[in-house]
């Protein structure tokens, strides 16, 4: 018995034997898979687990002249940043102590709101407020104890070493918003970025931005940073080299300002009833290089100070901005303004009047003052009657009647099918009018060259406001002399000048030259680009040219006033008057000039809403402008009061 | 004390299981070594000593190992005849604790509460005694297990059981029941009422499933290791967690103090229950190889003790220990790899606490004490 039961518990203690050994091969088995066999699988899951990528953002490339003068620049800003890592009663009390310093101009709430930002990222501390005085900077270091987790940082922001100058080129900086962030899916922008807003700084984004340094972070399972895995630097942003001369665009400004004001300090004699002077609320000068498209200056006026935007901007501020009270000072005018050309716009109506064989460099018309087209009187300026006039000498004088002849010819080639009666458009189109330049700035306007076609969408699309579908004699006899349903830029029109003077090359106006990596060697190098070339007859050049010349050499020209005294001889300039009539408002004073006039380097133009004449106010803005260019004294801007001609 | 006693004393000391006892303190300091990594990172951010549980330990293994001494000195045959005492002890130890003397402590009643911050968990314990309170009985009743002594058997474990499921602990349950099922088997309980008990057992398991028994956070702790890897928030984060931790130490592991998972404290409870997935991760699959051949020896010795026993109690009280440890590493280590489910079982010599490493210790005792003791 007891030996049979002997038996028995060996055996029975076997099995439990085997079972043990199972188990633990099970466990080994599960290990291997684990461990070895599917260890990458695993390895991935707990790299993800427990690393965090933390970015820093990259210095942003500098914005130059074409000298190389530093237009935005970056400064270090002294900023008091807060460790994430406090928490409960201890960060109540680090944030009360800073609310309590007088001269960070924070309250707590104001403070806690920084620190909750969702757009910060949660591993490195939070920059809560920016520019702190040395005072305050060292009464926190003497009194570290009152203050963990308090650290001073210095933080890379816009600087503009010249205040507002070229603001509506430059642009400006902000935070990235939750649409721009969502298209830059995939890429390593982050949450808190900069990125430009507008002009330079968004359009060379990608350039100036720099790339971001990488900080690979391990962290615990409350989101702690242990330490740092691998880390790569910030690299700066590439340098962009503008075609703009800081020069230029100071004199270009200043004298848009001054032209401004020039015309504000005007009655406006057109008002019989009170006496008030003219508003002037907004106007632009664009000086482009006549040999490729280059702009050399471009002043928009109001303008902004950038660097109020750097930092954020209060909501007061920016509704200031965008009060059109305030005449929008972040619109710029040069690119965005949609203006009738008026008179300047006889360039155009003239090289299509030769090349549509309707006139010739002798053809003379007589000027009566005025042109009846279907049943209606169309009428120079003030009713002046020039007499016999050919091409260049109604060019010079600015008669309506000459242009509106041509239009009325052109009206009836239209009527008849010959698809020549619509050369006017045909040329403005070639010149650049009706489309957007191309310009390596946002937000271009593409201005409107008007037709039956367009006339007969207009009417489809708003049969109340646009009665006629059809297009009218008028409608072309106005086009003739630029108004009516016409509409440009101030970069378009002086961008058709350039391709005039330089014999009908039409370029992209460019903007800038060279993108330059931040020890200065080029990246790459912006070459101006040609949008199309239009055969230009030298001969008609000349002869149109003339005519241009006259404007400001003639004593009957228009701007000869404005030009009185300026040393023609030493530089020559030809030019156009435009003053475009705006419905109820005052006249656009408009004046294009080419300088010089022989071997063309610059065209030079002004445009200022509701400012009169263009050889009252435009003209004498160029005429500093020019004076400007190449050196001379510019003496303020003088309104010229009116004579006749537009 | 006489010359003859005296003498048969000293064999039996000469007779010691030099090879358990190298393992049993091997695995110690392994354990020690891994709580410091599981623990440290944590007790450093909260500004505490990092050897804090290290310390502790280390004066629970000295407790332990006194203990196991007190155990081995006194001849096991001794122990064998106050067997009925022991369980006597275990009964009133385990009612003592869900009663109003015992303190709660995240959600069982198995604690009394100590001077000094120390805590005392019979549960643990109530495994030593069972085994010989059990042993005792299947002894006196060696080749009689009919029915009637069968039912009395059961009996003595379900009072226990009963008793340990009122905390509720349901793992010391589950080590309890497969203790006692080891035992009985080869104590030599007859096939078909072992078919009988199986057949009850399953039909419990059943009832309690569906009487709401359970709480909720057991069903979902218990059934989490089918669906690993679906809900790695809830019930499943630290299965998920350890799981991680262990794959992510690979062949070699990330070394010693710099397993990210472990130094991060993304596995919860990792110097207790879950210290597997630090020695996983750190030391890789080599290391976690050499734990189970350590823990493997120690069974491997412990068995044969039971094998070459003078008598059925030395060898039932063998099989009782071989079960508890065999079971509790596959139950701790495989919760960690998701082929187990999760209960808090701690790892023999491994997992910090006192009353699991001087329970651990008395049970070696007990092993050690019936090989020195088998020609005598």
């Amino acid at each position: 018995m007891s030996a049979s039961t002997a038996v028995d518990h060996r055996v029975r203690l076997s099995i439990v034997g085997v079972i043990v050994a199972a188990l633990f091969c099970a466990l080994l088995t599960r290990l291997w898979y684990l461990q070895v066999a599917s260890a990458d699988t695993y390895a991935a899951v707990a790299q993800s687990n427990n690393t965090r990528v933390v970015y820093t953002e990259a210095p942003r490339g500098r914005i130059l002249d074409d000298q190389g003068r530093v237009l935005v620049d970056n400064r270090v800003a002294t900023a008091i940043t807060v460790d994430r890592k406090l928490v409960g009663k201890q960060l109540d009390t680090v944030v009360n102590r800073l609310a309590a310093l007088p001269n960070l101009h924070l309250t707590a709430a104001q403070i806690t709101t920084e620190l909750a930002n969702p757009r910060a990222s949660v591993y490195k501390p939070v920059p809560v407020a920016l520019d702190v005085d040395m005072n305050t900077l060292v009464y926190i270091r003497e009194h570290s104890e009152l203050f963990p987790g308090v650290a001073a940082a210095s933080l890379p922001v816009r600087q503009y070493p010249n205040g507002s100058v070229a603001a509506n080129v430059l642009g400006y900086v902000g935070d990235i918003n939750a649409q721009e962030l969502a298209a830059k899916k995939g890429t390593d922008y982050q949450p808190d970025e900069t990125v430009g807003r507008a002009g330079i700084e968004q359009t060379f984004q990608d350039d100036l931005r720099g790339t971001p340094g990488k900080e690979v972070v391990e962290v615990d399972a409350q989101g702690r940073v242990i330490r740092t895995v691998s880390s790569t630097e910030p690299k700066a942003g590439h340098d962009v080299k503008l075609t703009i001369d800081l020069d230029a665009q100071k004199v270009a400004e200043e004298s848009l300002q001054q032209g401004i004001d020039a015309a504000r300090a005007q009655q406006d004699k057109k008002i019989k009833t009170k006496f008030q002077k003219f508003k002037a609320p907004a106007g632009a000068v664009v000086v482009l290089d006549a040999t490729n498209g280059s702009v050399v200056a471009m002043a928009s006026n109001p303008t902004y100070d950038p660097s109020k935007l750097t930092n954020g901007i209060s909501n007061d501020q920016w509704a200031q901005l965008q009060d059109p009270a305030n005449n929008l000072p972040l619109n710029d005018r040069a690119l965005t303004g949609a203006y009738a050309p008026g008179s300047s716009f006889k360039l155009i109506t003239a090289i299509a009047g030769v090349e549509g064989g309707l006139v010739t460099g002798a053809t003379t018309i007589n000027d009566t003052g005025k042109l009846h087209v279907a049943d209606r009187d169309f009428s120079n300026d003030g009713g002046a009657a020039y007499g016999k006039i050919n091409l260049s000498r109604a060019l010079t004088v600015s008669s309506d009647v000459y242009f509106y002849s041509i239009g009325s010819r052109l009206w009836s080639l239209q009527h008849a099918g010959d698809p020549k009666g619509n050369i006017i458009q045909d040329t403005a189109r070639k010149y650049g009018f009706g489309s957007a330049t191309g310009i390596d700035l946002p937000g271009e306007y593409a201005g409107r060259v008007p037709d039956e076609a367009w006339k007969q969408k207009i009417h489809a699309q708003d049969p109340k406001d646009f009665p006629y579908s059809i297009w009218l004699p008028g409608d072309n006899v106005t086009l003739a002399v630029g108004q009516g349903d016409l509409v440009v830029t101030p970069l378009q029109l002086a961008n058709a000048y350039v391709t005039f003077a330089d014999g009908g090359t039409r370029f992209v106006p460019r903007i800038a030259s060279e993108v330059d990596q931040p020890g200065g060697t080029v990246a790459r190098t912006i070459a101006p680009q040609t949008a199309a070339t239009t055969a230009l007859d030298p001969a008609t050049r000349s002869v149109i040219l003339q005519g241009l010349t006259g404007v400001v050499a003639d004593s009957k020209g228009t701007a000869f006033g404005a030009f009185n005294g300026f040393p023609l001889n030493q530089v020559s300039v030809a030019g156009k008057t435009g003053t475009a009539e705006v419905g109820i408002k005052e006249n656009t004073s408009v004046f294009a000039a080419i300088t010089p006039v022989q071997t063309p380097k610059y065209v030079v133009l002004s445009l200022i809403e509701e400012a009169g004449y263009g050889a009252s106010d435009s003209a004498p803005v160029v005429r500093r402008v020019i004076s400007g260019l190449n050196g001379m004294p510019t003496p303020p801007v003088a309104y010229i009061p009116p004579t006749n001609g537009n | 004390m006489s010359e003859r006693r005296a003498r048969r004393e000293s064999g039996a000391v000469r007779h010691l299981d030099l090879l358990l006892m190298g393992s049993v303190l091997a695995t110690c300091a392994l354990g020690l070594a891994m709580i410091y990594s599981a623990s440290h990172a944590r007790l450093e951010k909260q500004g505490l000593d990092p050897l804090y549980y290290v310390k502790r330990q280390a004066v629970f293994m000295v407790i332990g190992v006194a203990v196991m001494g007190v155990v081995m000195a006194v001849d096991y045959r001794k122990i064998r005849d106050v067997a009925p005492v022991a369980y006597g002890l275990l009964v009133l130890v385990l009612a003592a604790v869900v009663s109003p003397l015992g303190t709660r402590s995240k959600g069982t009643q198995g604690w009394f509460q100590l001077p000094g911050g120390f805590q005392l968990q019979p549960s643990e314990f109530a495994k030593f005694l069972l085994i010989i309170g059990l042993a005792g009985f299947l002894y006196q009743h060696r080749g009689e297990l009919d029915a009637y002594r069968l039912a009395i058997a059961c009996f003595i474990v379900g009072l226990p059981l009963a008793l340990v499921m009122l905390q509720p602990d349901l793992g010391t349950a589950m080590v309890i029941a497969v203790i006692s099922i080891a035992m009985l088997t080869v104590a030599g309980v007859r096939g078909r009422h072992m078919l009988v008990l199986v057949l009850i057992g399953i039909t419990g398991v059943i009832g309690i499933w569906h009487f709401d028994v359970l709480k909720q956070y057991q069903v979902d702790r218990l059934t989490s290791f089918l669906n690993a890897g679906k809900d790695t928030q809830g019930a499943a984060y630290n299965q998920d967690q350890g799981r991680t931790a262990i794959a992510n130490g690979g062949l070699l592991g990330q070394g010693y103090l710099s397993g990210s998972q472990t130094e991060g404290g993304f596995v919860p409870e990792q110097h207790t229950d879950f210290i597997f997935t630090a020695v996983g991760e750190e030391l890789g699959f080599v290391g976690s190889a050499l734990l189970l051949a350590l823990f493997a020896l120690m069974i491997w010795r412990i068995w044969r003790t039971g094998a070459i026993a003078r008598d059925l109690f030395g060898t039932l009280v063998c099989v009782g220990v071989v079960a508890m440890f065999a079971f509790q590493i596959f139950e701790s280590i495989g919760m960690t790899m998701a082929i187990m489910p999760i209960t808090g079982i701690p790892l023999p010599f491994m997992s910090y606490g006192g009353s699991s490493v001087i329970t651990c210790f008395a049970c070696v005792g007990l092993v050690a004490n019936v090989h020195m003791r088998r020609f005598s």
